[in-house]
C-alpha cells in the first residue's frame, strides 16, 4: 500500500509537466452561456462567470464561478438557487482547491502485476474495462458500480448503462446519510422519503442531534432559514434547543441545549407526546388518534422519561409546553444510534401532534437525500466481494476503505475482486485499492446536474478547459457502451448529448412557452430549472401505534466512555480533507486547526487524569486509534467525541498521517430497521500514553476577561432600546476628515453569526492569503484577514460560545497609521485603511499598535505548490516576504464596481459591492456598503438598536458596527 | 594624583597604548568569533525571512528592540559624565570620561543597527532616511520610528564630534611620540596640533559648546525612544512617565557598563592612580540616585495601573507579575531598584569585586527591564484571542549575543589605539609647574 | 608694515616664567606673541589679552539654521505628501517640534566644530617650525615674529624671564 502511493506521487509528478500548459487556454470551453457576459466578449483581465452546481455535498447549491483568462479562480452562491440563494459554506469556497489539487490524478493509471502503479492511455484503460464487461455480460450480476448520491441525469445514465451491460448492483453510499429519517417517515405516513423542513417559518425548533447548520442535509439553506428564524422582530425572536450528548457548532447556536443520554432523544420526544397530551395541548390531533397516542407512550411519563435521558422531568414538561404552544413549531432528528430510526419515527410523531406535519414539515419538495443505499448494502457487497462473486467493481467518487467501519476489510475485498475500476479524481484510500483508475473530472470540469430537491433541477456546466487528461463519467460509460458495441442502446454520442435529451424531456414538461434552445440556454445562464412542488398531505399510518421503541445498545465495557463520531463541520466525511484552506480553517468550536481530537469531559478527564493536548489510545472492542485529549464542557459526562474526516492513510500531502479515523472502532453491524449505519455504537476505553501531542489553535484565550469585545443583550432589553442608541461621543481632538464621494462601511449581526467560518475561507480565495501550515499556526502565524472569533461565557463545565468575525476595522483615528515611518498605511478619502505593499519596509510597529490584531506579516516567502497556483486572483496582489499585509474591504472588488458604474454612467447601487466575506456569508450576518449613502443597508443597520463597535473607548472610530447578540435565555412554557 | 609630573603623565598613559600581550589577543579573536557568528544569525534572517525569529503575532518586536532600546540606554551615561559634568566642572570627571565616551559612541554604532535588523525587508532601510523618494514621497514625521531616525543619528554625530574633538590635544601626545604608520595616523588625528594660544582658545570654547549641545540630548534622545512606546495605544506602553523612566534606565545602565568597564581597565594598565576608588564610588553614588529614580517609575507603574481602574492595563500588569515572563520581572525589580542599594553601605560601594559584581547585575537588569516591557505589553494586548506568546529561537540569542561582541569588538581596539583617559585634562587638574611655588612639572 | 617671517622661540619649564617674559616684551613694546603650552591655561590669554571666541556666533548660527530646517522640512514635506495617519492634521506641530528640536542640536554641533577649525585655522598642514614637541607634553614656548635686529634684545629679555633656551625660527 505505502509502496504504492510513493509511486503514485512519482507518477503525479510525470503529470506536472502538462499541468501547466493544461491552465493556459485562454478561450472557455465552447457552447458554454456564461452567466453574464457572452463568450464572444471575453476580454483578457475581464471575469467571465458561470453559473454551475457545487457537488462538494449532496446538498446541490447553486454556484457561480469566476473564470479569468480560462481559470476558474473564485466561486460563489448563485442568487438565482432557491437551496443556498447566492450563499456558500467553507466547503463549497474550497472546491476550487479540489480543482488545483497538488495531489490530483493527472492521467489514466494501472496497477501492474507487482502493484506498482504506472501511467496508461484512455483507450488502452476503456479497452481493459469494456472487454472485462463484455466477458461478464451474460453471467449477470457479477459487476458492482458505487457511487456516492448521484442526482438528475448522470444517474439516469448510470443505470440505463448498466442495464446496457448486462446488469449488476448499483449502490448511491453515502457515509453521511439519513436512511433512519427516510424510513421513520415510511413508518409514520408510508412515505419513504426526507420531507422538507421548513426552519424558517418555525417559532420553536428543536433538534435531536441534527447539526442543520454543518452536516445535516442542506446546510447552507438551513443555515439561511436559521437566520431569517432567529431575526429580531418586535419583541420576539425564533427560539431553538439544541438535544443531544455533544454540542455541536449547531447546538453552540441555540438558546439551550439539553445534553441528554447518547441515543435517548426518540424517549424525551415521546415523553414530551406524554406531556403534551397530558396537559391537553394536542388541540390538532383527532380523538381518535389522541387515545392511540396516549397508549403508545403511556411509559413515558415525564419522570421515567427524565429518568432515562438523564434531565430533570421539568424540562421534559416545559419542553413540551413550549413545543406545543408555539405555532409552528419544528424537531428535527437524526439517528444516528442503534436506534436511530425509532429516533426519528418518535420525533417525527412528535412533530405530528403538535401539528407541524403539513406546515413545519411539508412532504414536498422532498430531498433527494432519501434516495441514498443503505449501508447494508454496502456491508453485502463487501461480503460477496469476499466470497468472490463479484467479478467487476466499478467505484466512482466514494471512499468507502476510509468511511466504513470496515474500511480495512472493504480493502482486502477488494484485492478479492479480478477487476476494480476507480474513477476517483485523488490518490484515496480506495482508488490506490484499484487496478485502474480513469479519473473524472472534477465538478468544475465537466456537464452534468443535480436535483436536490423534487423540482430543483441544478444544472452543471463546465467552467474551464479540464486541467488534466481527465474524462468525465458519463463519457467514459458511454465510450466504454460504444466499443461494446451497444450503440441501440446508448446512441448518445457523450454524455452533454445525453444531457441535453434529458432536458428536452424537461422543456417538454415545463411546457414549450419557448424553443428548446433559449430554454437551454436560460437554463444554463439561471443555473438550472427551479420549479415549485407542492407538498401532498400524508395520512398517519394507524401501524405505527404498535411500533416497539428500542433502547440504543452499545458495544463495549458499560465503564467506557460512549463515543460519538460526528460528521467534520470541515471535512464532512473526509473527501475534503486534502484543501489545505480547509485544514488551516479554525474548528468553529475549538479554534484547532491541520488536526483531529478526541472531546472529554473534564470532570472525566480528571477522574482519567488525562490532561489537555495528552495523546490517549482510545480502545473499543473492534480496535483501537491514538488522538490527542481536548478538554470541552461541551460532551455529556461520560461520553466523548470525535471529527470524522481526518485520519488519512492517503489522500494527498494534505490530508495524510493527520489525527486518526475513528470509524474503524466502530461495530458494523447496521441499523436493523433502517439498514443504515449507527455511529453512535460503541464505548471506548481511554488510556493515557504518556506522550503529547501538539495541538495548533488559532486562540489566545477564549474567554472574554471582561473587555467587552463580544457584547450581548437580553430578548427582554432589546425593546427598551427604543431610540438608536448614539455612540459614545467622545471629545476629538482633530477635526473630522472628510470622505468626499463613498465612506465604505461594513455592518456584522452577532445575532445571525453562527460562526460557520465560510467568511473565512471565501477571505483566503478571493485574496491570495497563503496557507502557512500547523507549526506556523502553533506560533500564532496564520495569515487569515478575517477570523471567526470565539468566546466561552458559560460556566466552567457548561459552554456557552460566542462568535464574532474580526477583519480591520477600517478606523477613521487607526492607531497603525501614524506610527507607520513610511507611510505604507494611511487613511484613503472613501474611509478604507489601506496598505501599500510594495511600499511597507517591515517595522511591524502598525501590528503592534493595532487593538484589534488583525494585520498579518510576511514571515516566509509564500508558497503555492503547482498548480494551486492557477487559483491565484490576478486583482490582487501576491504579498512578499517581510511586508505586512491585511483585510482592504475587498478594494479591488470596490474598485471593479465604481468601474462598472462609471462605464454604465450611474451611481454604484447600494449592493452591487460585496467583499468575498458578506458575499458567502449564509446568515447574511455581515452587511458592506456606502455610509454616506444613508438608505444603503449598512447605513440602516448601523442604526439598529444593538449597534457597537469593538473597543469603543479607545476611540479608534472604526468602520464596522456589530450588533449584539441576542440572549433568549433557556425555553419558557 | 597631585604628586604627577607632566611628562609622567604622559609615560603612565601611553604605557597603555604598548603592544598588546597574548590575553589581549585571545580574547579579540575570541570576540570576533561570536560576533562573526551573529552576523551569520542575521544573514540567515534576510534569507529566510523574520520567521526565523520567535517573534508571533501579536509580539511582533522582542529581542530586537530591546536590543536597541537597552544600547541607546547605555550610551547615556557617556555623555552625562563628558557633557553635563563637564558643564558643572566636576574634577573627577578628567579620568573617567574618554572610556565613558568611548561607551557611549560605541554603544550608538551597536544600536543603530537594530532599527536596521529588525526590519521585514532591509535592504529598503534607506527609505526611512529623510529625502524625495519616488513619486515625491517622504518620511512621515507623524511616525515615533522616524524620530527614532533623528534623534539616534543626531546623538551619533555629536557623541563622535565630541569624542574626537576631546582626542585631538592628547593625540598630539601621542604622534610626537610615534613612527612610521602609527605615526601617520596620528598625525591625522591629531589634524596638525601644536598647542597654541590661538588653538587652545577656540578649542576650549567649541569644547564648552558642544558639551552644552550634548547635554539635552541626554535627556531628549532616550524620551524620544520611549516615545515608540508611550505614543502607542498598547496597555502597558502608554504611559506618560516613559520618558522619564526611560532616560533614568538609560543612564542607570550606562553607569553600570562603565563600572564594568572600568575595573578590569583600571587593573590591566595599572592605572590605579588615574582611576581611583573615589572615581568608581561617584559613579556608585549616581547609581543609587538612578536606581531610585527607576525604583520609583516601577512603583508608580504598579500604582497607576490599579488606580486607573483600566482593565487591560490592570491584567496586563498582573500578567507581568505572574505570567510566563514574571520572573525576568522580579529579577528587572531585584536587579534594578533593589540591589543597587546596597551602595548605601560605603564598604560596599569602595569595594571593587562589590562594585564589579552589582554593575553586571544592573546591566542583565536593565537588559530586562526592556524585554518585560516590550514582550509583556504585546503578549497581552486588548483581544484576549489574540494573545500569544514570544520564545527566542537560536537566530534570536545569536544576532543578541553578536551585538555585544559587535560593542566589544571597538571597545578592544579602543584600549589599544586611544589613550584611555584624557591627558590634558588630566593635566589640567595637576597644580601648573610655577617657580615661585617650586612646583616643577 | 609687512610680517616678519623671522623669529625666536622662548620654551620655559614654568608657567610663571612664561607670563613673566611675556609681559616683560609687551613693555618693550613687542606684540606679535604666540604661547605653545600643553595644557590651556587662562592665565595665558589673559597675558596676551586675546579677544574671546567667536566661536559662539557659529553655534548661534548653526542652532537657528537647524530650527529653521526642521520646520521647513517638516511641514513642508508633510503637506507635498498630504496623505492622512490617524486621523491627525497633516501639519501636526507637536511631533515636527522633536524634529525641529534634533535639528537644532545637529546644526548647532556641526557648525560649532566648523568654526573652531576655522578659527584655529585647523587642519593644519604643516607643524611650524617654531613648535617642539616637548611644549605638548611639559614645557612651556614663546614665538617672537620680530626683525633681526631685534633678536639679541629679545633674547635678553627671554633669558632674564629664565627661559631653558631660546632658538632663531624662520629666515
Amino acid at each position: 500500500m505505502e509502496v504504492n502511493r510513493r509511486d503514485f506521487l512519482k507518477i503525479i509528478g510525470i503529470g506536472g509537466a502538462t499541468a501547466a500548459m493544461a491552465g493556459c487556454g485562454t478561450q472557455p470551453p465552447e457552447s458554454l452561456i456564461p452567466y453574464v457576459v457572452p463568450p464572444e466578449e471575453i476580454i483578457p483581465g475581464e471575469a467571465t462567470w458561470y453559473a454551475t452546481v457545487c457537488r462538494e455535498c449532496p446538498a446541490g447549491c447553486g454556484m457561480l464561478v469566476k473564470t479569468m483568462e480560462g481559470r476558474a479562480i473564485k466561486v460563489e452562491g448563485n442568487p438565482d438557487h432557491p437551496v443556498n440563494r447566492g450563499r456558500l459554506c467553507a466547503r463549497g469556497q474550497a472546491s476550487l482547491q479540489g480543482l488545483y489539487n497538488p495531489d490530483r490524478i493527472r492521467q489514466p493509471l494501472r496497477k501492474g502485476t507487482d502493484g506498482t502503479w504506472g501511467p496508461t492511455s484512455w483507450e488502452e484503460g476503456e479497452k481493459v474495462l469494456a472487454a472485462r464487461l463484455a466477458e461478464l455480460k451474460g453471467r449477470g450480476g457479477r459487476v458492482a458500480l458505487v457511487t456516492p448520491l448521484v442526482t438528475g441525469s448522470l444517474d439516469r445514465l448510470i443505470d440505463d448503462w448498466l442495464r446496457a451491460v448486462g446488469g449488476g448492483s448499483r449502490l448511491r453510499y453515502e457515509a453521511v446519510s439519513h436512511e433512519p429519517l427516510r424510513e421513520a417517515n415510511r413508518l409514520a405516513f408510508g412515505v419513504a422519503a426526507v420531507p422538507f423542513y421548513d426552519l424558517e417559518q418555525a417559532e420553536l425548533i428543536l433538534s435531536f442531534g441534527a447539526d442543520f447548520l454543518e452536516t445535516w442535509l442542506s446546510p447552507v439553506e438551513h443555515a439561511r432559514q436559521f437566520g431569517a428564524m432567529r431575526t429580531y422582530r418586535d419583541g420576539r425572536m425564533g427560539r431553538f434547543a439544541y438535544i443531544g450528548p455533544r454540542l455541536s457548532l449547531t447546538g453552540a447556536n441555540a438558546d439551550e441545549w439539553i445534553a441528554v443520554r447518547p441515543g435517548t432523544e426518540g424517549v424525551l420526544a415521546l415523553g414530551m407526546i406524554h406531556a403534551i397530551l397530558a396537559e391537553g395541548l394536542a388541540t390538532a390531533l383527532p380523538a381518535s388518534e389522541e387515545a392511540a397516542f396516549r397508549r403508545l407512550v403511556e411509559r413515558w411519563t415525564p419522570v421515567e422519561t427524565a429518568e432515562q435521558a438523564g434531565i430533570s422531568p421539568d424540562k421534559v414538561r416545559v419542553l413540551a409546553r413550549a413545543f406545543a404552544r408555539s405555532r409552528p413549531s419544528l424537531a428535527v432528528a437524526d439517528g444516528r444510534t442503534s436506534n436511530g430510526t425509532d429516533i426519528c419515527l418518535a420525533i417525527t410523531l412528535l412533530n405530528y401532534v403538535a401539528g407541524n406535519v403539513g406546515r413545519t414539515v411539508r412532504f414536498g419538495p422532498t430531498a433527494a437525500a432519501g434516495r441514498t443505499s443503505p449501508y447494508r448494502e454496502m456491508r453485502t457487497l463487501l461480503q460477496s466481494m469476499e466470497k468472490g462473486e463479484v467479478s467487476l467493481v466499478l467505484l466512482a467518487g466514494v471512499n468507502p476503505a476510509f468511511t466504513l467501519p470496515e474500511g480495512e476489510r472493504f480493502r482486502k475485498a477488494l484485492e478479492k475482486v479480478p477487476l476494480v475500476v476507480s474513477f476517483a479524481s485523488f490518490p484515496d484510500e480506495t482508488a490506490m485499492a484499484s487496478h485502474l483508475i480513469l479519473p473524472d473530472h472534477t465538478f468544475l470540469e465537466g456537464w452534468s446536474d443535480a436535483e436536490p430537491w423534487d423540482g430543483i433541477q441544478g444544472l452543471q456546466q463546465p467552467t474551464m478547459r479540464p486541467l488534466y487528461e481527465t474524462r468525465a463519467l458519463g463519457d467514459i460509460l458511454l465510450s466504454v457502451a460504444k466499443q461494446m458495441g451497444l450503440q441501440q442502446q446508448l446512441p448518445w454520442e457523450d454524455f452533454p448529448a445525453y444531457l441535453k435529451e434529458q432536458w428536452k424531456g424537461l422543456h417538454r414538461q415545463s411546457g414549450p412557452a419557448e424553443d428548446f434552445e433559449t430554454f437551454w440556454a436560460r437554463a444554463l445562464q439561471r443555473g438550472g430549472l427551479f420549479r415549485p412542488v407542492p407538498s401532498r398531505p400524508v395520512r398517519l399510518n394507524p401501524e405505527v401505534f404498535r411500533h416497539r421503541f428500542e433502547a440504543p445498545r452499545f458495544a463495549g465495557e458499560s465503564e467506557g466512555l460512549t463515543l460519538i463520531p460526528y460528521p467534520s463541520p470541515i471535512f464532512y466525511d473526509g473527501r475534503t480533507a486534502n484543501r489545505p484552506w480547509l485544514q488551516e480553517l479554525p474548528d468553529a468550536l475549538t479554534q484547532i486547526v491541520w488536526d483531529n481530537w478526541i472531546d472529554i469531559h473534564p470532570a472525566d478527564a480528571k477522574r482519567l487524569d488525562v490532561s489537555e493536548g495528552e495523546l490517549l489510545r482510545v480502545q473499543s472492542p473492534l480496535g483501537h486509534v491514538e488522538l490527542p485529549a481536548h478538554l470541552s464542557g461541551g460532551v455529556r459526562l461520560g461520553t466523548a467525541a470525535v471529527a470524522v474526516g481526518q485520519g488519512h492513510s492517503a489522500f494527498g500531502r494534505y490530508a495524510e498521517g493527520r489525527g486518526a479515523n475513528p470509524l474503524p472502532l466502530l461495530p458494523a453491524e447496521p441499523e436493523t430497521a433502517s439498514g443504515s449505519q449507527p455511529w453512535i455504537a460503541t464505548r471506548v476505553l481511554v488510556t493515557r500514553t504518556g506522550r503529547r501531542h501538539l495541538l495548533a489553535s488559532t486562540v489566545g484565550s477564549d474567554r472574554p476577561h471582561d473587555r467587552g469585545i463580544i457584547q450581548t443583550i437580553p430578548l427582554a432589553e432589546v425593546q427598551r432600546l427604543r431610540h438608536p442608541e448614539k455612540h459614545p461621543h467622545l471629545l476629538q481632538m482633530y477635526p473630522e476628515h472628510p470622505h468626499p464621494k463613498h465612506r465604505w462601511g461594513m455592518t456584522i449581526d452577532l445575532n445571525a453569526c453562527i460562526g460557520c467560518g465560510a467568511c473565512v475561507t471565501a477571505c483566503y480565495a478571493e485574496n491570495n492569503i497563503p496557507v502557512m501550515g500547523k507549526v506556523q499556526v502553533a506560533k500564532g502565524r496564520e495569515m487569515s484577514w478575517i477570523r471567526v472569533q470565539r468566546v466561552d461565557e458559560g460556566a466552567s463545565h457548561h459552554p456557552e460560545h460566542r462568535f464574532l468575525p474580526m477583519l480591520c476595522q477600517h478606523c477613521d483615528h487607526a492607531p497603525c497609521e501614524p506610527v507607520c515611518p513610511v507611510y505604507a498605511t494611511y487613511h484613503n478619502p472613501e474611509g478604507l485603511n489601506v496598505q501599500v505593499y510594495n511600499r511597507c519596509v517591515g517595522t511591524r510597529y502598525c501590528s503592534n499598535n493595532c487593538p484589534y490584531k488583525v494585520r498579518r506579516f510576511n514571515w516566509f516567502m509564500a508558497e503555492w505548490p503547482e498548480p494551486l497556483h492557477l487559483q491565484l486572483n490576478p486583482d490582487v496582489t501576491v504579498r512578499s516576504m517581510g511586508v505586512m499585509e491585511k483585510c482592504t474591504f475587498c478594494v479591488q472588488r470596490i474598485q471593479g464596481g465604481k468601474l462598472q458604474a462609471k462605464a454604465e454612467g450611474r451611481a454604484v447601487r447600494d449592493g452591487e459591492i460585496v467583499p468575498a466575506c458578506a458575499q458567502t456569508c449564509p446568515t447574511r450576518a455581515i452587511v458592506f456598503g456606502d455610509l454616506k449613502d444613508l438608505d444603503s443597508e449598512v447605513s440602516q443597520r448601523s442604526k439598529d438598536p444593538r449597534r457597537y463597535r469593538v473597543l469603543e473607548h479607545l476611540n479608534t472610530q472604526p468602520a464596522i458596527t456589530y450588533l449584539k447578540k441576542i440572549i433568549a435565555g433557556p425555553v419558557e412554557g | 594624583m597631585s604628586d604627577l609630573t607632566y611628562s609622567q603623565v604622559d609615560r603612565d598613559i601611553l604605557r597603555a597604548m604598548q603592544a598588546p600581550g597574548r590575553l589581549y589577543y585571545v580574547v579579540f579573536f575570541a570576540n570576533l568569533l561570536v560576533l562573526a557568528w551573529g552576523i551569520f544569525a542575521w544573514q540567515y534572517t534576510i534569507y529566510r525571512g523574520l520567521g526565523v525569529w520567535g517573534l508571533t503575532h501579536p509580539v511582533m518586536w522582542a529581542m530586537d528592540i530591546t536590543n536597541f532600546v537597552f544600547w541607546v540606554g547605555i550610551a547615556h551615561s557617556g555623555t552625562l559624565i563628558s557633557a553635563i559634568l563637564y558643564l558643572f566642572r566636576v574634577r573627577w570627571r578628567a579620568s573617567v570620561y574618554r572610556t565613558a565616551e568611548a561607551v557611549t559612541v560605541f554603544a550608538l554604532l551597536t544600536a543603530g543597527l537594530f532599527p536596521l535588523i529588525h526590519l521585514g525587508r532591509p535592504w529598503f532601510f534607506y527609505w526611512l532616511l529623510p529625502y524625495p523618494q519616488g513619486g515625491g514621497l517622504w518620511v512621515n514625521f507623524r511616525s515615533p520610528l522616524v524620530w527614532d531616525v533623528f534623534a539616534v543619528m543626531t546623538y551619533m554625530i555629536i557623541s563622535v564630534l565630541f569624542f574626537f574633538t576631546g582626542l585631538v590635544p592628547d593625540v598630539a601626545v601621542v604622534r610626537n611620540r610615534t613612527t612610521g604608520w602609527r605615526h601617520r595616523f596620528y598625525a591625522f588625528l591629531a589634524q596638525g596640533w601644536q598647542g597654541t594660544d590661538r588653538q587652545w582658545r577656540h578649542y576650549k570654547a567649541a569644547y564648552l559648546f558642544l558639551a552644552a549641545l550634548a547635554t539635552p540630548l541626554v535627556v531628549s534622545v532616550h524620551s524620544v525612544v520611549s516615545w515608540d512606546f508611550a505614543q502607542s495605544v498598547v496597555a502597558g506602553w502608554h504611559s506618560t512617565i516613559f520618558a522619564p523612566y526611560f532616560v533614568a534606565g538609560a543612564i542607570h545602565s550606562g553607569l553600570a557598563m562603565v563600572i564594568t568597564l572600568l575595573i578590569p581597565l583600571r587593573r590591566i594598565f595599572r592605572l590605579d592612580t588615574y582611576l581611583t576608588q573615589t572615581h568608581l564610588e561617584n559613579l556608585a553614588k549616581l547609581i543609587i540616585l538612578t536606581g531610585l529614580i527607576v525604583g520609583y517609575a516601577y512603583v508608580v507603574e504598579t500604582y497607576i495601573a490599579w488606580y486607573s481602574n483600566n482593565v487591560p492595563e490592570w491584567q496586563r500588569f498582573v500578567y507581568q507579575v505572574t505570567g510566563e515572563y514574571a520572573v525576568l520581572f522580579w529579577i528587572m525589580i531585584l536587579f534594578n531598584s533593589l540591589v543597587p542599594l546596597l551602595f548605601f553601605v560605603k564598604r560596599i560601594r569602595t569595594s571593587t569585586p562589590w562594585l564589579f559584581g552589582i554593575s553586571i547585575l544592573i546591566n542583565i537588569g536593565m537588559w530586562c527591564e526592556r524585554f518585560v516591557i516590550i514582550v509583556t505589553g504585546l503578549a497581552h494586548e486588548y483581544d484576549p484571542y489574540s494573545w500569544g506568546l514570544f520564545i527566542p529561537t537560536w537566530v534570536d540569542i545569536s544576532i543578541t549575543l553578536g551585538a555585544f561582541a559587535w560593542f566589544f569588538f571597538w571597545f578592544l581596539l579602543f584600549a589599544k589605539f586611544l589613550p584611555v583617559i584624557s591627558i590634558v585634562e588630566v593635566k589640567e587638574e595637576l597644580p601648573p609647574p610655577m617657580k615661585s611655588t617650586g612646583s616643577e612639572a | 608694515m609687512a610680517r616678519p617671517s623671522a623669529g625666536l622661540v622662548g620654551s620655559f619649564r614654568h608657567l610663571d616664567s612664561l607670563l613673566e617674559a611675556i609681559s616683560r616684551l609687551h613693555q618693550a613694546g613687542y606684540r606679535d606673541l604666540q604661547a605653545l603650552s600643553p595644557v590651556p591655561h587662562h592665565a595665558i590669554d589673559e597675558a596676551l589679552k586675546k579677544p574671546p571666541s567667536p566661536v559662539r556666533v557659529f553655534t548661534l548660527i548653526g542652532c537657528l539654521l537647524g530650527a529653521a530646517t526642521g520646520l521647513v522640512l517638516t511641514i513642508a514635506t508633510s503637506l507635498h505628501v498630504s496623505l492622512i495617519t490617524g486621523g491627525k492634521p497633516i501639519v501636526s506641530i507637536p511631533p515636527f517640534l522633536i524634529i525641529v528640536f534634533e535639528l537644532t542640536i545637529l546644526f548647532g554641533g556641526l557648525l560649532t566644530l566648523g568654526g573652531m577649525l576655522l578659527n584655529a585655522r585647523l587642519p593644519l598642514v604643516h607643524i611650524v617650525p617654531a613648535y617642539d614637541p616637548r611644549f605638548s607634553e611639559d614645557r612651556f614656548g614663546l614665538w617672537i615674529r620680530c626683525e633681526v635686529r631685534d633678536f639679541d634684545p629679545v633674547t635678553r629679555l627671554l633669558e632674564s624671564a629664565d627661559a631653558e633656551a631660546v632658538h632663531r625660527v624662520g629666515e
